[in-house]
């Protein structure tokens, strides 16, 4: 009896070796022409997400109390029969092309990355590329994009001189810095993978101090990471509270000659915690110590109406001359102050009118080697190049459009809500 | 998020077409995580939050570029908390009771939140600057809690919709530790995700988001209720979190801002109002 209990045993060990040694490995699953199962991966969620209670029925189970007085309504059921509507849409509105929200170039190679945060991804041009007038748009040379990439809501956009790694920040819900090699493409995973405070928005480095600085919109925070760090690697310091007067944070740029930070503020102030503390200001850019650590007071800073600031964006410093650029969104203009500046100044040049080209800047680089100034524009699916010594209504010297000249942006960023007027027959829209 | 505008587009826009009027700018005081507003068609204003900025904005429905606000809420005897992570990202107009409802909850995504009270701060409707709420509705008894709460209004029937760990629905005018009079709530509704809520009262139905898509319950549903219909957003068209939501019985049709896709997507669904 006991034999005949191994045999078995043994037998369906046999079996069991043989049946999995039958199984395809997905390295040798072959083209079928149909879709297959690839891969199961977690869902990700809305963080808003309220998941089903463990409560179960009410006390009043009755049918017909459960129906309600006057309810009148075909298809209920107290089950899991419910009606499923599939149709597809009727009509949909959106943005077919890229939204522009960063620039940066990569002068080793020649090349310009764009941030597109309508698609979630990373277009890589030549850096001499130019649209022709009639051409309805540019192809760019490689695109980051796809689930893999970890990409969203970024603005954020940093290319490490030495070696044209890509760093890029997420605003919204992902939390994250992701780095991609130069050579990056198509729909990869990043090579590492930084977690950083909610509402990241703008990125610089310290390359002498191997340093990367995040912005963080709110609450408001500049914090400092080594360079290489990855994972759960914590800041090692942080710029924030309220002798900080940082504001809804969105640019922040490095002057490592001077060892300096600029931060571009958007003036919306609360401590979340403590009712009645919400406060509107003028918009302002708050300089500090490059090494400012904790609540620091700002050094100085440049805000008043003078100073034509409307929702500042991206900043860029030319270290050499000490210029700073401020992409200004509702300004659709570049405003350029002296690194010294301070209170109500008037910008010492604003790139702004008809023939720039301009519409929402949201993106500014400064390339140095080249001697030329790039803004992305949120507004019309595009970036323009000036010499790095334009003023007033400047034609760009090229654009790189990815659309048709006459473009109009929806300029979306994340729609969550929408409330319909119904005498204008109208649908409101916010980002 | 990057550029916080509010957006008209005609109701029949296609792909690719330009809104015809946008707010934003400065000196709109808009500022992001706008997750649910309100226009208001018997004074013709937009009613929205401010999170960043603990306060509440109204302006006039006829608002364009960077027109300012026409009444602002904002200020220590308002009570508002700000937004740790989630909280006070909607606001809800009631027209016809001249009254803004503002749901707090406690902002605890992903940090320790306000530490405030979860809830609905009630404001007249021609409130400006630092005023007391008229009410406010919080407390065990309300069953309340959540990180970001919604509100909808039904007029008709004189009740609110308060979408936290379930649906809540109170007397319109409930206050204090006042009980829900009807939850729905129990594995058989799959569940209610983020975004806004809506009430179509005619109908004496509610609308919410649920399982990545938007399903539909009666105000008198009470319990472990399956919804009457459900739209499966995710499945029919592949995007995550279709948050946002509009109703338009004169066209049978619901709009759905799918937020992760920028799109927003209008669906024909008489069923919903025959």
């Amino acid at each position: 009896m006991h034999k005949r209990k191994l045999l078995a045993v043994a037998t369906a060990l046999v079996l069991v070796v043989v049946g999995l040694s039958l199984v395809e490995r997905p390295v040798l699953r072959e083209r079928t022409g149909y879709p297959q199962l690839v891969s199961v991966q977690d869902l990700q969620l809305d963080p808003n997400w309220c998941p089903p209670t463990e409560q179960t029925s009410p006390e009043d189970s009755n049918l017909f109390a459960a129906f309600g007085e006057t309810s009148v309504h075909a298809g209920w059921q107290a089950s899991a029969d419910t009606p499923i509507i599939t149709r597809p849409p009727i009509r949909t509105i959106r943005d077919k092309d890229p939204i522009y929200s960063a620039v940066a170039v990569d002068t080793r190679f020649d090349e310009v990355i764009l941030m597109d945060n309508n698609n979630w991804g990373l277009r890589v041009f030549n850096r001499t590329d130019n649209t022709p007038a009639k051409a309805p748009s540019t192809e760019p040379k490689r695109i980051i994009a796809g689930p893999e990439t970890d990409i969203q809501f970024n603005n954020g956009l940093y290319i490490d001189p030495k070696n044209g790694d890509i760093y890029s920040v997420e605003t919204d819900t992902g939390d994250k810095v992701v780095v991609f090699p130069r050579d990056a493409k198509g729909n990869m995973k990043p090579a590492r993978i930084l977690k950083t405070p909610h509402r990241g928005f703008a990125l610089a480095a310290d390359e002498e101090k191997d340093e990367l600085f995040v912005g963080v919109q709110y609450p408001p925070e500049v914090a400092v990471y080594r360079k290489g760090a990855s994972g759960d690697d914590k800041p090692l310091r942080s710029l924030q509270g309220e002798s900080t007067r940082l504001s809804d944070v969105h640019g922040v740029a490095l002057d490592t000659k001077n060892r300096l930070l600029y931060v571009a503020n958007w003036g919306h102030v609360s401590d979340y915690r403590m009712p009645g503390t919400g406060r509107f200001e003028d918009p302002s850019i708050s300089v500090y110590p490059l090494g400012a650590d904790g609540d620091v007071s700002p050094i100085r800073t440049i805000k008043g109406p003078k100073t034509q600031m409307d929702w500042p964006a991206q900043m860029t410093i030319d270290t050499d001359t000490g210029d700073l650029y401020v992409a200004n969104d509702m300004g659709h203009s570049v405003l350029v102050f002296k690194g010294t500046d301070q209170g109500d100044v008037t910008p010492t040049r604003v790139i702004k009118g008809n023939r720039t080209g301009l519409a929402n800047p949201s993106g500014v680089f400064v390339d140095k080697k080249n001697r030329e100034l790039w803004v992305s524009n949120f507004g019309n699916s595009s970036a323009v190049v000036y010499p790095l010594n334009a003023d007033g209504n400047a034609a760009p010297i090229r654009t790189i459009r990815s659309a048709p000249a006459n473009k109009v942006s929806l300029k979306f960023g994340k729609v969550e809500a929408l409330a319909y007027d119904e005498g204008r027959d109208q649908i409101w829209v916010p980002n | 998020m990057t550029h916080p505008q509010i957006a008209a587009f005609a109701r029949e826009a296609k792909e690719n077409e330009p809104p015809v009027r946008t707010l934003e700018g400065q000196k709109t005081l808009l500022s992001r995580t706008m997750h649910g507003f309100s226009y208001d068609r018997i004074h013709d204003e937009i009613v929205v939050n401010s999170p960043l900025t603990q306060a509440i904005l109204t302006f006039k429905g006829s608002a364009n570029g960077e027109e300012p606000p026409i009444r602002v809420i904002q200020g220590p005897k308002t009570r508002i908390l700000g937004m740790g992570y989630a909280a006070l990202s909607t606001v809800t107009a009631d027209p016809e009771h001249n009254e803004i409802f503002l749901p707090i909850g406690s902002g605890g995504y992903r940090g320790a939140g306000t530490g405030g009270p979860e809830g609905v701060i009630v404001f007249d409707r021609m409130a400006n600057g630092d005023v007391a709420p008229k009410r406010i509705l919080t407390g065990p008894d309300t069953q309340i809690r959540s990180s970001t709460p919604q509100v909808a209004i039904d007029p008709v029937h004189n009740l609110l919709v308060v979408k936290s760990n379930g649906l809540m629905i109170f007397d319109r005018a409930a206050e204090g530790n006042a009980k829900p009079l009807r939850v729905i709530r129990g594995p058989k509704t799959g569940g209610f995700g983020g975004g806004q809520i809506a009430v179509y009262a005619e109908k004496g139905l509610i609308l919410t988001n649920s399982q990545d898509g938007w399903a539909m319950w009666g105000i008198y549903d009470d319990g472990d209720v399956a919804p009457r219909w459900r739209i499966p957003v995710k499945q029919i068209t592949g995007g995550g979190q279709n948050v946002g939501i509009a109703v338009i019985p004169k066209h049978k049709e619901i709009m759905i801002a799918s937020s992760l896709q920028n799109r927003v997507l209008t669906f024909y669904f008489p069923e919903m109002f025959e």
